[in-house]
């Protein structure tokens, strides 16, 4: 038997973190364009993963008849849009009037407050105060046993199948392979950096970084082999052991918001509105002397962003197993955290501030003795307030 | 910076700033400006984007420099937060006037003089003869002053009600209220119309008398050419030259400075 | 239960947190932060006021003390553990403003957006300690058994029911007559809008308050208790003044004694200091004011406020649990505060008024038991729709901001009066 370790807490971080990134991503666009530090995001959360419920299991509404149960991720298609048209309605009915009178931030901050009471209490209302699943096929647990041996490392598969652990496969990387795998991996990872980059320049926009591409083609070269090459296993007496336990949720999870966070990227960075929207957090006055329409262009960050938000709703509804109405207010401070130590002006930034909360949470939560699980999200508050004492413009800066 | 016949002597030299730089990212906004100032009026010009207001910023702790020292009468000033240069009597105004919109002309001018008994919280708790004495004190100053400048009819008025010119105003007896030695002025007739220009002016004059020393940071040039003993010419972060303005006026680097064709 | 003790539950609950929202105005509606934790001092007052006052072998506590400071003095005579019990107050204000210095170093600096959300998320952590650490303070359990100053002494009666009818009876009517009378002089300054509001609500409540009970059969038995509210008429000579209503006396007595200790500090240089901040900060930094220390002794003052209407809650409520401190208690107050009047101290107690007569007033609309989770959110929505529309229509508040003076002798001073 092998024992979970820092690797596992790892991992378990990067789906947290993934979780979080969902929210942080729709958080970031309203904080940077629409410039309102929105206390509702969780709430829009919530209301986004209980929109999904509605098609997915209606039984479990009071006031629905129960006509059937679509399955999940039509369900989620549908509740995500429907949560853009509940976006347009904030903004036509809220956050455009208090726009247009000049409404400091201290205001948006209280009215943003006032709409997530308004929201959480809708869900109550509705739908009480139960815990409610989705209805969805249960995904078991693969558990990737690592033995580190004196010929290199052995990798054990093993599922809980009807009770019984089942070992699903073992395969090994002698320690030639490992070694030049992770060379190769480093330096198709470096190729790309320097093919990709340019002469750095005023107009220069990367659609994606060339550090972060090169590093995630490296990680990907680690991951390609890793699965495609298995040869025999290397023995079973180990130096050292880990175990990571995942399955196909968790790496939905991951890929989903990572696919998010890329098209949210392609479309800041290429279409029209998308500039249109760079430009306007920039600076709204300037924006608008130039032509760009900012009443559209709010209308579409409030929209983007409430549907990122039910897609986050849906991940973490489908992830925890359940819904409640505080599900997104719990969810809201590591989201800020994530947020500003991201600095509010990019998806990558918001994305990598939810990572770094997120294993920051789950390993702090290893590496303490039990009793301090429940400070997992105090955790990720005394990173972020650490990071604004020494920087008080956040991790990447207000740019 | 030879031909400059102004400088100050040592013992003279009320501002002397060395070496100064401030960057933002990649961009240089200071780059190494060093400036003495003497008793007087001494004019601070350069062309959009040479970096007066940035240099306003570093002289009164509103931004750190990163290299550099400013001394204020013998006192290293460098880093100081903003209250502490104010203390040490130098005080600035700002570019765009920042009337307390919401406060009374009159509370706007009783908040600037020092030292008030009241203004701690052990004072305004136990309220004795100090307390209200100061009170008294610190009001008799602010008519005087707003007398002086012509606001004595505007007191009650909230000062968000004021026009552009009577917010200069404003602005400008704020600062004299904390008795300064001296003032940095940030534009303070842009946006004001001629004839409250002249007024300033007349009163700015009338204060140099008194004694106060001021650096005027103004895009008029003709102005800083009339009424200036001493002109510094900030260009992309540096003093391009000084002296006086018949000197600067002189100078081609100036003139090709503001006419932008030059890559120093 | 008559209607009065009802009342006396709402207004003793309205006067806690209207101390509570004091404190709150002090920093958010005079001085600009935005402190979202401000519930987190709420607890951190009741919690060590109640530890100080507990005994030291408290039954089912297993937490830090009890000191017993009510027993320590006892021994000085019989008001000695009155005395006690202030001390216990006092310790719990200077702890709350002790844990607001300690949250105010690193977050004062920050933007006033980052300083709420780090506001909320300390305080959330510190409700997190509370709860867990079983060794603090009893954890999830909380404490039961709360000292009650001078509770053995109630119901003081006067000996007889003559007695008891002439003075509380008396002072009862007196006290209906002189809220009549502040009603009259309200309406004479109202406007139109006021003026209808005033009457339909002093009316709506002078129906339920003095003829429902007839007309519901309660016959002039509940009037009779209705009218002569402060004490019991119907108990014969024990029926006197009761515990519940020294603690609405209390309560009364503590928002009297906050309420004029920030208009003392309000209306004052330091105020002027303070309003300074909250429009510009820049401005009074650059006028040689230091800004941070300003910030920081409202972010105290306003915490230990707060800490003394914690102390007040635990003596109502008589327990103390971690749940009772939410962060929604800040976000009700900020509503409150925003309703009555931002940087008003009598809006505040307007608007927390306003604030529980509708949390707490709508009891009286019955509904089924399974649709309670409902109405409680029903609630909650209108009180968020109210604040988003007060909000926009009258961001002012109720009362708009409070006018300042100073008080000076008045043969001397110059310029306006509303300084």
């Amino acid at each position: 038997m092998v024992d979970a370790g820092l690797l596992d807490a790892t991992v378990q971080g990067l789906i947290t973190g993934s979780i979080i990134a969902g929210g942080a991503l729709g958080l970031s666009l309203i904080y940077n364009i629409a410039e309102v530090p929105n206390f509702a995001h969780g709430d829009m959360i919530t209301i986004g993963a209980y929109l999904a419920l509605v098609f997915n299991n209606p039984g479990e509404i009071p006031f629905l008849p129960a006509f059937g149960s679509a399955p999940l991720v039509a369900a989620a298609v549908v509740g995500v849009v429907l949560a853009g048209v509940l976006g347009a309605t904030y903004e036509l009915t809220i956050f455009r009037k208090f726009r247009k009178r000049d409404a400091d931030i201290i205001t948006m901050v209280i009215v943003s407050l006032g709409l997530a009471l308004v929201l959480r209490n809708v869900v109550l209302f509705l739908v009480g105060s139960k815990n409610i699943r989705y209805q969805s096929a249960s995904v078991s647990n693969t558990n990737f046993d690592f033995l580190v041996t004196g010929g290199g490392m052995t990798v054990t598969t093993t599922q809980r199948q009807a009770g019984e652990v089942v070992t699903t496969g073992q395969w090994g990387y002698p320690w030639w392979l490992l070694v030049g795998g992770l060379l190769v991996a480093a330096a198709v990872g470096y190729g790309v950096y320097r093919a990709y980059r340019r002469e750095e320049g005023f107009d220069t926009v990367y659609l994606v970084p060339p550090k972060i591409l090169g590093f995630t083609v490296a990680a990907a070269t680690v991951i390609g082999l890793g699965a495609f090459v298995q040869l025999a296993p290397q023995g079973t007496d180990p130096i050292v052991a880990t175990r990571i336990g995942l399955s196909i949720k968790h790496l939905t999870i991951i890929g989903v918001v990572l696919a998010a966070m890329f098209v949210l990227n392609v479309a800041l960075k290429t279409t029209k509105l998308g500039r249109a929207m760079r430009a306007t957090a920039d600076n709204m006055d300037l924006a608008e002397v130039r032509g760009v329409d900012a009443d559209r262009v709010q209308l579409l960050v409030w929209v983007i962003a409430s549907m990122l938000a039910a897609l986050a709703g849906v991940l973490t509804g489908w992830f925890a197993t359940n819904l409640t109405p505080n599900m997104g207010f719990t969810l809201l401070l590591p989201i800020f955290a994530a947020v500003i130590l991201g600095g509010i002006s990019s998806p990558y930034g918001a994305v990598a501030g939810a990572m770094i909360i997120g294993v920051s949470m789950d390993v702090s939560v290893y590496l303490l003795p039990s009793h301090f699980a429940t400070y997992r999200v105090a955790v990720a508050f005394l990173i972020l307030i650490a990071v604004l004492m020494v920087k008080p413009e956040g991790l990447w800066g207000d740019v | 910076m030879s031909e400059d016949s102004l400088v100050p002597s040592p013992e003279e030299t009320i501002l002397e700033v060395d070496g100064v730089e401030k960057h933002f990212g990649g961009i240089t906004a200071l780059d190494g400006v060093n400036l003495s100032v003497g008793p007087g009026i001494t004019g601070l010009i350069g062309p959009n984007g040479a970096g007066k207001t940035t240099f306003f910023n570093c002289l009164t702790g509103f931004y750190t420099p990163e290299v550099g020292s400013i001394r204020f009468e013998g006192t290293d000033i460098t880093g100081a937060r903003p209250p502490a240069v104010a203390q040490q009597g130098m005080v600035r105004t700002f570019q765009i006037p920042r009337e307390l919109s919401e406060m009374t002309v009159l509370e706007n001018l009783l908040l600037a003089p020092p030292d008030q008994t009241g203004e701690r919280l052990s004072g305004a708790w136990v309220r004795g003869d100090q307390f209200v004495e100061d009170e008294l004190d610190v009001r008799e100053r602010a008519l005087e002053m707003a007398d002086f400048f012509e606001l004595d009819h505007l007191l009650d008025e909230p000062a968000g009600n004021l026009s552009g010119g009577q917010r200069k105003l404003l602005e400008l007896a704020r600062a004299l209220l904390t008795d300064p030695e001296m003032v940095l002025l940030d534009e303070p007739l842009a946006g004001v119309n001629p004839t409250l220009e002249e007024k300033i002016l007349e009163r700015i004059h009338e204060l140099e008398e008194q004694g106060y020393t001021f650096l005027f940071v103004e895009h008029d040039i003709d102005v800083i050419m009339e009424h200036c003993e001493r002109v510094v010419v900030l260009h992309r972060g540096e003093v391009l030259t000084s002296g006086t303005p018949e000197e600067v006026q002189s100078d081609e680097r100036v003139i090709e400075a503001y006419l932008g064709e030059v890559d120093v | 239960m008559a209607v009065a003790d009802f009342l006396i539950t709402l207004v003793t609950f309205i006067a806690i947190y209207s101390l509570f929202g004091i404190g709150l105005n002090l920093k958010f509606g005079f001085t600009g932060l935005i402190d979202f934790g401000h519930v987190a001092y709420f607890m951190v007052g009741a919690y060590v006021t109640v530890v100080l006052t507990l005994p030291a072998d408290a039954p089912t506590y297993g937490g830090i003390g009890g000191f017993d400071l009510p027993g320590l003095f006892a021994a000085l005579g019989p008001l000695g553990s009155l005395f006690g019990w202030v001390l216990g107050v006092l310790g719990g204000m200077i702890a709350a403003a002790l844990v607001s210095l300690a949250v105010g170093v690193p977050t004062l600096r920050l933007r006033e957006d980052y300083l709420a959300i780090t506001a909320l998320g300390i305080a959330t952590i510190l409700n997190t300690v509370v709860k867990d650490e079983d060794w603090l303070f009893n954890g999830p359990y909380g404490i039961s058994g709360v000292h009650k100053p001078l509770v053995d002494v109630f119901p003081i009666s006067l000996g007889s029911f003559t007695v008891n009818m002439a003075v509380f009876g008396l002072l009862s009517v007196a006290i209906f007559g002189y809220v009549a009378y502040w009603l009259v002089n309200r309406f004479r300054d109202a406007g139109r809008t006021g003026r209808i509001l005033m009457v339909a609500s002093v009316g709506l409540v002078s129906v339920w308050y003095f003829v429902m009970p007839v007309v519901d059969g309660g016959g002039t038995v509940e009037l009779t208790k209705n009218v002569l509210w402060l004490f019991d008429p119907t108990a014969g000579p024990n029926g006197g003044l009761d515990y519940d209503r020294f603690v609405l006396l209390l309560s009364l007595g503590f928002l009297a004694g906050g309420y004029h200790w920030v208009e003392r500090t309000i209306n004052s240089p330091y105020g002027r200091v303070l309003r300074a901040i909250r429009e510009d900060e820049d401005v009074p930094q650059a006028l040689g004011k230091e800004t941070f220390q300003y910030k920081m002794q409202a972010l105290m003052f306003g915490s230990a406020l707060a800490g003394a209407a914690g102390a007040l809650w635990a003596v109502n409520i008589g327990f103390v649990s971690p749940d009772q401190f939410a962060s929604t208690i800040t976000f009700f107050a900020f509503t409150a505060v925003i309703i009555g009047g931002t940087a008003n101290n009598k809006g505040v107690i307007l608007g927390t008024a306003v604030f529980w007569a509708i949390r707490n007033g709508t009891r009286f609309i019955d509904v089924p038991s399974q649709y309670s989770i409902q109405l409680a959110a029903a609630r909650l929505i209108l009180i968020g729709v109210i604040l988003m529309v007060i909000l926009y229509y009258r961001p002012e508040g109720l009362l708009g901001e409070q006018d300042y003076d100073i008080d000076l002798p008045t043969s001397l001073r110059g310029g306006s009066d509303d300084v």
